[in-house]
Parts: C-alpha cells; structure tokens; sequence
C-alpha cells in the first residue's frame, strides 16, 4: 500500500531540509550584506583613510611627506593647537554634563509625570516630541532669531514683563552663549530621553509599583527605589548616546554661533575644530588634512574607549525583569 | 512601472542633452557669488555671442563653505574649468596645490595695476593664477534722511563723529548698526576704523618685520576703536551681519560700516544714504581696500583652451564695464567707466586708501590674522580683555604662524 | 487580628458598575474567600479594602474605624499579589524589609522579623538571592513574607497560587492554612478556582456581577446554596440541572413533571408563591445520581463519555430530553460509552430552583 519506501522518505526529507537551511543562509546573507557594505564604505573606509591622511604631512590639498605622530604631537602639545583643544573638549564636557543634568533630568521629569497619565498626557506627549522631528538647521536658525537682540521674541517677552536687565545678547556674550545653545539643544532634544524613559516606565509592571505602595512608599521612594533602578536600561541608552552627541556637538554652535565658537571661542567644540582645521575657512585659513584627520582620529578614540567604559559600567547594574 | 518610466526618461533626456552638448565645448564656472547669477548669465550669454563654440554653465555655491566645496571638489578631481577664486591666502591654498593655471604668458595682463594683481599671485613663485575681478572697500554708511530729521549734521572730523553719534542716542537713534555677534562684521568695522588710527605707514612697517601687532600705534588704535561700542546697539554682543543690516535699512540705525559691495543692495531698499570714509582726527579718513578675488583656470580641465579664452574676455574693457553696470563692481581692470555716482565716489576713495591689513597680508598661515582680530575684538568688546591683551595675543598668534 | 466591615459599598469605572451595593462582615482572625468568575469584581473588592483602587462610595472599617479615606500604607494591611510584585533588583532580604526600611525601623529590629519570617518560611537559606535564582514556589514565600514582616492586621492574596502547577498548589494550599492559623491574622484570600475556596475558606464570599451572590461556610454553600448560580459555581464537576414544569399543588409539596413525563413530589414551604405552568429546574448533585436503582425520579440516556480515575468514576451522559448529566460514583462501574442506562435521584437528595434562580427547596 505504501507509496514510497521508509528510505525514500527520509531521502526526501533530509533534501528538503538542505534546500531550507540553503534558502535560510542565502537569506541571512541577502539581509546582512548592505549593512555590512554601508558599514564598510561609509565607516571603516573612511576611518582607514582619516588613519592614513593623519600620519602624512599636507600641504593644502597636497599630500607631502610621511611624518609619523607628527601631526598628532602639533595638536595635542603645540601650545595654541592644544590650548585649543583643551578649550574645546571643555566645552564638550560642559555640553555633556548639562545635558545630562539639565536635558536628561527634565525628561526624567516629564516622563514620570506623563507616566501617571495626568489629564491630556497624549497631547503633551506629542508637543514634548515634536521638535525631535524638526531638522536641527530648522531649530537652530528658528532659535537664533527668538534669541536675537533687538528682534527677537525672548527679549520681547523678557520687557514684556519688566525684566529688562534679563534681556541680554545671549549668543553674544562669552558668558550666555554656550548655556542658551544647551538650552535650545534641549529644547529640541528633550523629546527624545522622554519618550525612552516611559517607555522605560511602561515595562514596568504595575504591580510592582502598588506593591511599593503598600509597602509604604511615597511617590518620592517609588520613583527613587522602584522606578529609577528598574529603568537602568533606558537610562543606560540615554547616557551613551548624549555622551555620543555631546562630543559630536556640531550643528548647533555652527548655525548659532559660528565655525569659530563664536563669541570668542565660548562656543568652540571638538566638531568645528575638526572641521576648522581640515577645511579651514574663509577667516580662518587654509585646510589642513594632517592635523584634521589627527583630530578626528583622536575624538573617535576617544567617544568610543568612553562609550565601551560607560556602556559597560551601566549595563553591570541593569536588571533583568521577572 | 512607475520605475521603469522614471528611467527611460532619464535615459532619454541624458541622450538628448549629450546630443545637443556635442557641437560645442561645455564650460563649467564655479563661483561663491549667488546673488549674481542673473547678471553672470547676462555677461556670459555676452561671450557666448562671440564664441558660439563654448558654452558656459554658471553655478553659485553657497559663499561661507565656497573655499571647502571647491578645494574638496578639485582633490577629488572634480572641479569646474573656470573657477572664481578668492584672493591672497585663500588663492594661494588653491594654487599652491597647483590647481590653478599660470596665466603671465596666456593671458593678456596689461589692463590691470601691480596693486591688484598682488591678491591673485602666488608668493612662492611669482606667478598669477587668476585675473582680479573687483576690488572691494571697508567704508562708512550714512542715513542721509535720518540725521536730518534730528537735526545732526553728517560728521567730517572724528569729534564731530563722537559727537554726532552721542546726539543721535540721546534722541533715541542708535548711532552705529554694527554688532559683534559675527566675527567678520568686526574685522570689516576694524578695517574701517583703526587705519585713521594707526596710520598709513603701519601697514608697511608690520608687513616688512620693522614692527609688530605690539607696536603703540596698534594698541592705541584698538583702544579708540573700542570706544564705539558705546553707540553700537543694545546687545550689539547678539547682533549678527543679517540683523544690522536690518537695523539699517529699516531706519532704526544711522550708520552702517561695511564693504562697498552692500551698495546695490541699499540702493534697491531705498535709503536715501551716502558714502564716506570714517572721518579722521584731521577731517578725510583712509578707507581700507582688498581685492575681492579673481577668474581662474582649473589646470586639470579638459578644455583648458576654451577656459583660457573665457579668462581672457575677463581681462578685457567691455567686461569690465558690466561687471560695473550690471553688478555695481569696481572693476579691477581698467577703463571701466561708472555712471553710478556711488561707485565714483568709491573709486575716489581710492586715493586716500589702506590695505585691509589682515586679509592683504595676514591670511596666508594658520592662525590668519583674521582670526586673530576677529576674536580679539570680540574679546575686547565684550570686556573680556584689554587692548593691550589682544594686540599680544594677535602679535604672539602672527609668530607663531607658520 | 481585625475586624472588618464593609458598607453599601459601590465602585463605578466611567459608566460600568464594578462593584454593587456589597455589604459585608469579617471576623477576626477568619480566613475568608471571595470567589466567582473572572471578571465578577471579586479582585476590585480586594483592591478597594486594600486602598490601591478608590471607591464610589459606601464605608470600609476595619475594628470599628473607618479606613476608606487612608492610603494604602496607613490601612495595616498587607497584600500578595497574583505575580507576587517582587522587586526584581532587591535581593530576599531587601524585598521581605522594604517595607520596614520605609517605615525607618532600626535595623536591628528589621533584621530580627525578617529573620524570624524567613524562619517560618523556610527561605533563611535564600536570603542573599535575587528573584531571578528562585523557583515559582520559593517566590510565592518570599511574596508571603514580605506580607508577614508588616505584621499586618489583615492579609490580602490576590489569586496568589494560579501561578504554580498543580502538585504545588495543593501545597501551597496546605501551608496557607497552616500559616493562618500560626499567625492568627484576618485573611481575605480571592481566587476563580473553587476547590482552594473549599479546602482553605473559614467562610467563601460568592460574587457575581459586583453582587454578593452568598456569604457561608463552604459545606453551607454546597448544601444549601441560596441560588442556582452558587449551585452551580460550587461543587466540581458542576450540579446537574433538569427542567421540570409545576402541573399540581398540594398543602406543602410542588407535583412536578419531568421532560420524560415522569412525575415526582417536592416538598415546599411556600407552595402559593407558585403556580401551575410554571418552569423550574431541579438541581441535583452529580454524586447524588444514583445508577440502575429504582429512585425516585428516573432517567434513560446513553452514555457519551466516561472518565475512569480507580477509586471513582465520572459517566456522563445524554438524556432522552436532551439534558447533559454528569453522575460521580465510587469505584470502578462497568459502564462504556454507547451504554444505555438509566439513572434516578431521590427527592431528598434535589435541590429545586423557580425560574429566576431563587431556591425553592
């Protein structure tokens, strides 16, 4: 009565099963191949040449002779070129550490009040967010003209209401311009750690959160002991990737400011310098390829020996749930 | 479907453009300038007239990122065949990395002065790379219509411009547009300023090593400069070269300092203004000029003969001419006549004038002078620093560069 | 240790009523279960005691003072949640003296109760692990003693052993009662799942639909349920239930006439509130079915399907009018599927419910 023998069968079943693992890897490697050529072409191709461009003398857009840590001694110990460097990695720190404090901190705020679902809270999530979507260009020049002097809505307002001696150049004075560029960044940005944040708070079981509460928790030792430890993981995200925005901080001070930190390099960060120096500019003179690919070698190893520290110190205090 | 539509198309127009692009030889020029492509349109369809075999693209990129578009585009090995250049340093970064084409024996050079070629001639070997466009001049802009209706007379010495300038703020007139907030605009008010300061033979001493940025003479000048923030806007600190031009033209402010090239722009926004150098202790101040920069020939282009020709109309009258009519240049080449009365006064200016001494002098090595001044003046009048503190900090950063 | 009562209590989300009009006493130290079907509001009862949902209104005392208007904390309770809501990044001990740690204990004091919990509960070895490393059971306890350590004048569990598979569970439910008795505490316990009603409860609470259906001790509710609804939901597998219509009245019975045109006596103290015509269902419990035996009141049908367990066997089966029986009886019966049998009941043995579900008899 049977069709075919046990053999057959089993012939036909490992062959379908070669064809499905077949299939299977001809899949993966459709699906993994354009991650990894963009990877190649547009990160480790260019990284392998500012490498390369960054052991060679430049003259202009010339390349001239090999010069070993040539380039790297100029910007880290030439007292101008290191003055500079030292200036804007300062920056950088400030931007890192008041945005953490001021932009993270906030939309830990924001989360946890939107977490308790207050009348609107959708509407509130949504206007928290939107600016995340605009182009930093957008926001930058927007932000530039509210800030502005003479026409701009935040002296306006600030007379408005009899605060004339708060109505300041605030991009203009050395003083103001780097913290009103942290502000417009977390203005811009604080949508996005808010979002991940209740997110955050939403994995957490509910149950969890009452059973504080029986336990005798206020809303304080809720947030503090259940909430704040049980989000480690967003939180562990957030802080790699401002640290990741920080040191890249770029678009803002340029549009803001100006490709030399304008005023007075307040507003200098490790991004116009890289890009002062191996472009030049109009004021600033001549491109020098060496020393910008030096910079651009050291910032990366740089972000990226601290994001592996940071990630891997955070992640040892994360928690898996249930 | 929709793809394959799409496509065709593209593969259709490109033939049909290849086509029609085969009989004459294409010439891409490359410019920083976008607010003149219609009157660059106008001068090249001029040429074309006469060339019926070359046909040249304009395209204006934008002006701040012009040098790093261009210089990223020649490495690469894809510049344009004619290449408007800037002057001094930012010429010599392109020429230097022989980029550019001599041009002393292919281009008739005759109808132009030694001042002007200096901004388009390489120091290292004596050659010109480009043939100077239009020279520009730092001066001062006055607000004819505003001074009369507070009845303050248009200043002819510097007592008359401290005290003119102190009417116009107690009659609730902020005296001068200007603002820090962008360090060029300070470079361009220096520029304007400090030479009737320093004076003329500053320029001389410090270029030839006689003298430094320590010099007495710099360090008083800045010091008087500085005293003009007194009559610049509140918050001058946040006003940047969009919002004092603003202050300008909208009549809130009565003076502007600026280049002569905001000349059209005024014009067209209909301000009844008129044109002066700073007035000076004496009375007639010194403006300060610079070449703009020059027409260039890329030396890798295919069609370096057509290029050369299209360098060579540049250098000849009738170019000039529209470059004065058309765009309100002072043209560098000779024999240009303006009807304009402005551009007359200007070229008048001329002989009472100054080089505008960073650009001229110190913007060929890292740190320029202009970054230097820029920040040292934004550093001064914003009371970060003294005069005498920048006038090191400029004169140690001109040292140290190399 | 408390005494608690509750007072025209309603509870409202938007438009639904959750909770209606329930009324309630709870003695001190008795174990008390609410039980009904999912849904039944059974859980918000426990929430709105425990404080973690507020009412609509109506009053909650627990020793004569009312505590519907203290937060959860302040009401002496203590609660196990259905995932026992363990802190997944404290460790046993962190978890078992949060609660004191908020109350700002000495920690001389925290470490003696959560040591003598930890004791009663078997967990002294477990103390340092993290919820992760704990088996399902091991994490019940640790919920448990996390309630004990408050010393909590009442204890809540919500569902707190649906969790665990069956073999733990009837531990679990063993070493629940032997706690309560250790601890001489109030309990309200809810579950869907009426055997740990029966085997654990003091008292079984009956909800359905927001309303207490019945309050009674569990062989109380199985012997003399007020309802066809609580006749029905008590006793597994369920009572049988068979139409029957009133076709005669005497002084004190009901003659009532099966599908099957049989036709039997029911005694029945109140005979006016009925009349002839009317339907009524008899509710007989599956154990008290009784096989090939002259009864009473007889029923044919043949046999559908038969589940054999050694020591009992449950036959169920179609009657001739359609009805689906279940009989329970002892031992092993010689009975297959496709049988034909007939089984009867005795009228002491039926319970007799009117139309609306109102008991009769």
């Amino acid at each position: 009565m049977s069709l075919a023998s046990d053999h057959d069968i089993d012939l036909i079943y490992q062959k379908s099963l070669r064809k499905r693992k077949n299939m299977r890897r001809l899949w993966l490697a459709f699906l993994l191949l354009p991650p990894i050529l963009m990877l190649l072409i547009f990160v480790f191709l260019p990284m392998a040449s500012a490498v390369l461009y960054s052991v060679y003398d430049w003259k202009g857009l010339v390349r001239g002779e090999f010069i070993g840590l040539g380039n790297y001694y100029d910007v880290l110990f030439k007292p101008r070129e290191s003055w500079f460097l030292f200036n804007a990695f300062k920056n950088n720190v400030v931007v890192f550490i008041s945005l953490m404090i001021v932009q993270n901190g906030l939309a830990l705020v924001l989360a946890l009040l939107l977490a308790r679902k207050p009348a609107g809270y959708r509407f509130y999530q949504v206007v928290i967010f939107l600016p995340v979507i605009l182009s930093t260009v957008i926001i930058g020049f927007q932000w530039k003209l509210f800030l502005n002097p003479i026409f701009g809505l935040v002296n306006k307002f600030l007379r408005m209401v009899d605060l004339d001696m708060w109505a300041l150049p605030w991009l203009g004075l050395p003083e103001t311009a780097l913290g009103s560029m942290i502000l417009v960044n977390t203005w811009h940005w604080v949508g996005f750690p808010t979002l991940v944040f209740l997110a955050a708070i939403h994995r957490i079981p509910k149950d969890l959160i009452e059973a504080a509460r029986l336990d005798g928790a206020n809303e304080w030792r809720i947030a503090r002991d259940i909430i704040w430890p049980l989000m480690a993981p967003a939180v562990t995200i957030i802080v790699v990737l401002t640290f990741i925005g920080s040191f890249n901080w770029f678009e803002i001070p340029f549009i803001m400011g100006s490709l030399e930190g304008s005023p007075a390099y307040s507003t200098d960060t490790l991004g116009l310098l890289f890009y002062r120096t191996a472009f030049g500019s109009v004021s600033a003179g001549g491109s020098n390829f060496g020393a910008g690919s030096a910079l651009a070698v050291l910032i990366f190893i740089f972000i990226f020996t601290f994001s592996i520290i940071v990630t891997k110190y955070l992640t040892s205090r994360e928690i898996e749930m249930g | 479907m929709k793809i394959n539509k799409l496509l065709m198309g593209a593969v259709i127009s490109a033939g049909v453009f290849s086509g029609g692009i085969a009989s004459a030889t294409d010439l891409n020029f490359w410019s920083w300038r976008q607010e003149d492509i219609k009157a660059y349109e106008e001068i090249i369809a001029a040429f074309e007239e006469t060339h019926p075999d070359i046909h040249v693209t304009y395209t204006a990129h934008e002006a701040t990122n012009y040098n790093t578009i261009l210089t990223t585009a020649l490495a690469g090995g894809a510049g344009p065949d004619i290449i408007h250049t800037r002057s001094y340093g930012s010429l010599e970064q392109v020429a230097a990395a022989g980029y550019l084409e001599p041009l002393n024996d292919q281009v008739d050079l005759s109808t132009l002065s030694a001042d002007e070629l200096l901004g388009t001639t390489l120091r290292a070997d004596g050659k010109v790379y480009a043939v100077p466009f239009a020279s520009q001049t730092v001066l001062l802009y006055v607000n004819k219509d505003l001074f009369d209706a507070n009845k303050v007379a248009i200043p002819t010495t510097w007592n008359e411009f401290i005290a003119a300038s102190e009417a116009l703020k107690a009659a609730g007139v902020t005296p001068l547009a200007n603002g820090s907030a962008a360090g060029w605009t300070m470079e361009i008010m220096s520029g304007a300023f400090m030479p009737n300061f320093y004076g003329k033979e500053f320029f001389g001493d410090v270029t030839s090593g006689k003298t430094d940025f320590e010099d007495a003479r710099f360090v008083e000048a800045l010091e008087k400069f500085s005293v003009v923030k007194d009559y610049m806007p509140d918050g001058f600190e946040g006003v940047d070269y969009a919002t004092m031009q603003q202050l300008f033209i909208a009549g809130q402010a009565a003076m502007f300092v600026g280049g002569s090239w905001e000349l059209p722009g005024f014009t067209k926004a209909g301000i009844n203004f008129d044109i002066m150098p700073v007035p000076s202790a004496a009375g007639s101040g010194m403006v300060a000029t610079f070449l703009d920069g020059g027409y260039g020939v890329n030396a890798a282009s295919e069609n370096k003969e057509a290029a050369l020709e299209f360098i060579r109309f540049t250098a000849t009258q009738p170019f000039a001419q529209m470059l004065t009519d058309k765009l309100g240049n002072v043209a560098a080449v000779d024999g240009a006549v303006s009807s304009d009365p402005m551009l007359k006064k200007v070229a008048g200016f001329h002989n009472n004038a100054t080089p505008y001494i960073m650009l001229v002098a110190f913007r060929f090595d890292t740190p320029t002078g202009s970054t230097l001044l820029q920040n040292g003046l934004q550093e001064l009048f914003t009371g970060k620093k003294t005069a005498a503190e920048v006038a090191k900090d400029i004169s140690d950063g001109i040292k140290a560069a190399e | 240790m408390a005494h608690i009562q509750i007072n025209n209590l309603h509870k409202q989300f938007g438009d639904v009523k959750v909770i209606r009009d329930v009324n309630l006493t709870i003695d001190d130290n008795e174990f008390v279960v609410f039980v009904g079907p999912s849904g039944c509001g059974k859980s918000t009862l426990l929430r709105l005691i425990s404080g973690l949902e507020d009412l609509s209104s109506g009053h909650i005392k627990i020793d004569g003072e009312r505590i519907d208007h203290l937060p959860p904390s302040k009401r002496g309770i203590a609660m196990v949640f259905q995932s026992y809501a363990l802190y997944p990044h404290m460790s046993v001990y962190q978890n078992m003296s949060y609660a004191l740690r908020v109350a700002k204990e000495s920690k001389a004091s925290i470490d003696k109760k959560v040591k003598q919990a930890a004791e009663v509960l078997q967990l002294t070895e477990l103390l340092d692990r993290k919820p992760k490393a704990l088996s399902g059971g091991q994490r019940q306890r640790v919920a448990i003693g996390r309630a004990i350590v408050r010393d909590p004048k009442l204890f809540l569990f919500d569902e707190p052993l649906s969790n665990l598979d069956a073999k733990l569970r009837v531990q679990m439910r063993i070493e629940l009662t032997k706690l309560h008795k250790k601890l001489n505490a109030t309990m309200i316990y809810v579950t869907h799942d009426q055997v740990e009603a029966m085997t654990m409860a003091d008292k079984i609470v009956v909800i359905r639909d927001g309303i207490i259906e019945q309050v009674g001790a569990p062989l109380e509710l199985y012997n003399h349920p007020a309802n066809q609804f609580v006749a029905g939901f008590i006793g597994s597998p369920s009572m049988n239930f068979i139409d029957v219509k009133v076709i005669g009245k005497s002084d004190a019975s009901l003659e009532l006439e099966l599908k099957n045109k049989t036709n039997i006596h029911i005694p029945c103290a109140e005979v006016d509130l009925h009349a002839i015509g009317d339907k009524m269902q008899i509710g007989i419990r599956p154990e008290k079915l009784i096989l090939d035996e002259a009864c009473d009141a007889m029923q044919d049908g043949e046999v559908f399907a038969v589940e054999r367990l050694g020591n009992e066997t449950y036959i169920y089966m179609h009657t001739a009018t359609n009805n689906e029986i279940v009989l329970h009886a002892a031992g092993d019966k010689p009975v297959t599927e496709g049988d034909h049998i007939s089984v009867g009941f005795k009228v002491a043995d039926c319970h007799l419910f009117a139309s609306n579900g109102e008991v009769v008899k």
